[in-house]
């Protein structure tokens, strides 16, 4: 038993743990609680993410039995890069919260709405956990498990906004447990034909069957499942209400991180557990379409927002095509060779990964604003950034990020997507980064340049207040989250060599 | 060869589930849907899975049944009734492609069901020979605390987080109020709507065998059908019954709720933390310890499980309704 194999346990239970004590303090001990255990979170990543830049695949035998009885934990390339940027989103944002308490919502007392949700805590370490054993997991009904407890949880944190947010929390919950129902019916299906859950031990024993049509049905049911948690473009309308009415530190756990579980999910179902199919293809050009789809109309939705958090949430939808337009150079067609899929693949990953960031920066800046404001009406923040310079930095920051300018990781990710692209000549994927990208800066500045524009603000608006010792440390907060989309965009070659350690291929 | 009993129950499933969907009324829904707790307890039977029967019957049928019949006595008409617009022009459009959709997509999924070759789980000869090590008996009992401890654990820290969920969503977001030490779970002081008197008898003749029905579901689950989850819903049940017969429990759950709540799932952690002590890989028994482990994991379980399930129910009352 090494430290790493320790890790891999620790990082999903301790969470778990410092939920179920958090429900039994004070507010004050929670928040107390909360950053302890995410700093011991981010250091039980470094031995995982060691391990795994040696080149060392690490497994975990949760009690001493092996597949298909019991569960494997795998700290494979993409577990690690996940762990570490979940790590490093999660560190911040935790501390955010905790010097900030407005951010984490607003429950009833016995007289009034007061800001500051105490609940906020045990859901989020709760959700914390759950996103790790996304990750880590090496079994398909694990999968189920650790995604619905993502779910589950998050669905919760948007829930803690007050009244306004309980419809879209609803509606939130409707599509995550409809979602994850036909994954599980994919799951039952595999399982049916295969008689094991472990992920490897399904690849095994689907390549050696004949006939592939039920592996595609499951993989079609889990594929839509999982469309439906990720929002891809026609499953997308729940997530702008939900992201956008959730409070001011929710909105990035959920943009940032949150989905990305579903990703992760999608990759292992797509890569690990199903070979690649005779027919898939369809499926394949089906998802990039839809992608290509989101990414424009994402993007003029974004364009025609009013209000800062919608154009985030909108943003979010059109950032979410990118990661399924490589779908069609993702499986090794007959003729294409595998280095392409690899491309591809570490695309998708450097997109996603640099969304993480800068999606969790400008969500912040954008909830920073609503709670400081009282709005986020674009039109009422004009002149806000004459009082918060340090916030607009970071906001640019992340801009930067989400553009794909270098040296952002959401370059890389667009660098290694175009050459693909190039390779298969599929000319089309060009034009659509290329309009995605511009689309980006025109949203990007919609929301942004208003507030650094010359107005008169009111002595008595709320933008004018003096800014609090508080407050200052959450702008630096952001601030950490620009800065960091800004530097891991260096981390590229370290990223791709992270990826190899126990990947498909 | 199917027999006609299959036949029937298979019909009266499909017959009760539209009655659960269709009418407006929401006492008639929930009778619809009480029944068809019933009816899918006995196809479990007809299955021989005597484990599923009996949690579909303490959960599915018990519990959610207890929760929708109290959410129809107190608002019969659904506020939503009526929201969901359909088009002016098509009225049957909506429904038209909903059926559309449903039943291409079950004729797909059973051609390709029936057309496969299917395979019985590979885990079953390893589970056979690897459980006297577990310390239990019963099998489904061995893969819940021992060979998939872990799913077991997550699924434990679901139910106590969706029980901080709607304690969070309650009034002072579920805390102590300042300066006490009671729950800040409003509900509990809200006293329930009168029942009548013989209802009120009944429910306290019924509360001590349910209480017994439970623990034994608790500890026959090492050697025989049941486990923490059958119990917890029954426990909860018996919980519910008393509160509505207008029993004082107030003082068990301004102090003992979160304990419960979260005791559960801080034990089977600190168990499963052992093995990384000792050297082993988490959540490891050994055999010479494994029986009082996986004994005190499930007793403390079973009571986080009823102490959530009960929150449930003591939250269901909107915090905004009550002032």
């Amino acid at each position: 038993m090494t430290w790493t194999q320790f890790s891999l346990g620790a990082l999903v239970l301790l969470p778990m743990l410092g939920a179920a004590v958090a429900m039994l303090l004070p507010h004050r001990g929670r928040r107390v609680l909360g950053v302890g255990t995410a700093v011991v979170i981010a250091a039980l990543t470094v031995p995982v993410l060691v391990t795994v830049t040696a080149g060392e695949l690490t497994e975990l035998v949760l009690g001493g039995f092996d597949a298909p009885l019991g569960i494997h934990l795998r700290g494979d390339g993409l577990a690690a890069v996940f762990l570490g940027a979940t790590s490093l989103v999660g560190l911040i944002l935790t501390s955010y919260a905790a010097v900030l308490p407005k951010s984490t919502g607003t429950y009833l007392s016995s007289t009034a709405w007061v800001p500051g949700h105490p609940g906020f805590w045990p859901l989020w370490l709760g959700c914390w956990s759950g996103l790790n054993a996304v990750y880590l997991s090496g079994d398909l009904f694990n999968l189920y498990v650790a995604l619905e407890l993502v779910g589950l949880t998050a669905v919760a944190l948007v829930a803690l906004g007050g009244r306004s947010s309980w419809e879209p929390a609803l509606r939130y919950l409707f599509i995550a447990v409809l979602g994850s129902l036909m994954f599980l019916a994919g799951v039952g299906l595999l399982a049916s034909v295969t008689g094991t859950l472990d992920l490897q031990q399904t690849r095994q024993a689907l390549e050696e069957l004949d006939d592939p049509t039920l592996s595609l049905l499951a993989l079609t049911l889990m594929t839509m499942g999982l469309g439906m948690k990720i929002a891809l473009l026609p499953m997308h309308r729940w997530l702008v209400p939900a992201h956008s009415s959730a409070p001011g530190v929710v909105s990035p756990i959920l943009s940032g991180l949150v989905i990305k579980a579903a990703l992760v999910v999608l990759l292992r179902c797509w890569l690990w557990a199903v070979p690649v199919l005779p027919g898939a293809e369809w499926l394949t050009w089906l998802l990039g379409g839809l992608g290509a789809a989101a990414v424009v109309i994402g993007s003029v939705l974004a364009l025609r927002q009013d209000r800062l958090k919608p154009l985030v949430a909108y943003s979010t939808v059109a950032q979410i095509g990118y990661w399924f337009l490589a779908f069609p150079l993702l499986l090794p067609g007959e003729n294409d060779d595998a280095a392409l899929a690899s491309g591809a693949y570490s695309a998708v990953i450097a997109l996603a990964l640099g969304h993480a960031l800068a999606k969790a920066g400008l969500f912040t800046a954008a909830g920073f604003l609503k709670d400081r404001c009282g709005t986020d009406e674009i039109e009422a923040l004009r002149g806000a950034g004459a009082h918060h310079p340090t916030l607009i930095l970071a906001m640019g920051l992340c801009a930067v990020g989400l553009l794909g300018l270098p040296i952002s990781l959401g370059f890389t990710g667009k660098w290694q997507l175009a050459t693909a692209a190039v390779a298969a000549e599929h000319w089309w994927l060009i034009l659509v980064l290329g309009a995605g990208t511009l689309l980006s800066a025109a949203y990007l500045l919609r929301g942004i340049a208003p507030l650094l524009m010359q107005a008169e603000v009111d002595d008595d608006a709320p933008a004018a207040n003096p800014v609090t010792i508080r407050e200052r440390v959450g702008e630096f907060a952001v601030l950490a989250l620009g800065v960091a989309t800004l530097a891991t965009g260096l981390l590229g070659v370290w990223l791709s060599d992270l990826l190899e350690v126990g990947s498909w291929w | 060869m199917i027999s006609p009993l299959d036949i029937t129950l298979g019909l009266a499933v499909l017959a009760v589930t539209g009655l659960s969907l269709i009418p407006r009324s929401r006492l008639v829904i929930s009778m619809g849907f009480l029944v068809l707790g019933v009816l899918a307890a006995l196809v479990w039977l007809r299955l021989d899975a005597l484990d599923v029967a009996l949690a579909e019957a303490a959960i599915g049928t018990g519990l959610l049944s207890g929760l929708i019949v109290w959410l129809a006595v107190r608002s019969p008409v659904p506020p939503g009734a009526g929201a969901m617009e359909t088009s002016p022009r098509l009225p049957w459009l909506r429904p038209a492609i909903g059926v559309l959709a449903g039943a291409s997509m079950t004729v797909v999924v059973a051609s390709v069901w029936l057309r496969a070759e299917h395979h019985l789980p590979q885990w079953r000869e390893a589970a056979e020979s690897q459980l006297p090590d577990t310390g239990v008996e019963h099998p489904i009992t061995g893969v819940l605390l021992a060979f998939r401890a872990y799913d077991t654990l997550l699924e434990s820290g679901i139910l106590m987080l969706t029980a901080a969920a709607v304690l969070a969503l309650s009034r002072n977001g579920g805390l102590s109020a300042e300066g006490a030490h009671r729950l800040g779970v409003h509900q509990t002081y809200v006293p329930m709507p009168p029942v009548p008197s013989a209802l009120s008898w009944a429910a306290r003749l019924l509360a001590p065998p349910l209480v017994l029905l439970g623990l034994w579901l608790l500890f026959a689950g090492s050697t025989d059908s049941g486990g923490a989850f059958q119990s917890g819903a029954v426990l909860a049940a018996a919980l519910i019954l008393l509160r509505s017969a207008q029993v004082d429990i107030s003082s068990l759950t301004a102090h003992w709720l979160r304990p419960l709540l979260v005791g559960g799932v801080v034990v089977f952690i600190s168990a499963g933390l052992v093995g990384p002590l000792l050297g082993l890989p988490w959540l490891s028994w050994e055999p010479e310890w494994a029986f009082a482990a996986v004994l005190s994991v499930e007793i403390l379980l079973t009571a986080g499980i009823t102490a959530g399930l009960y929150a449930l129910f003591l939250t269901l009352e909107n915090p905004e309704g009550v002032r």
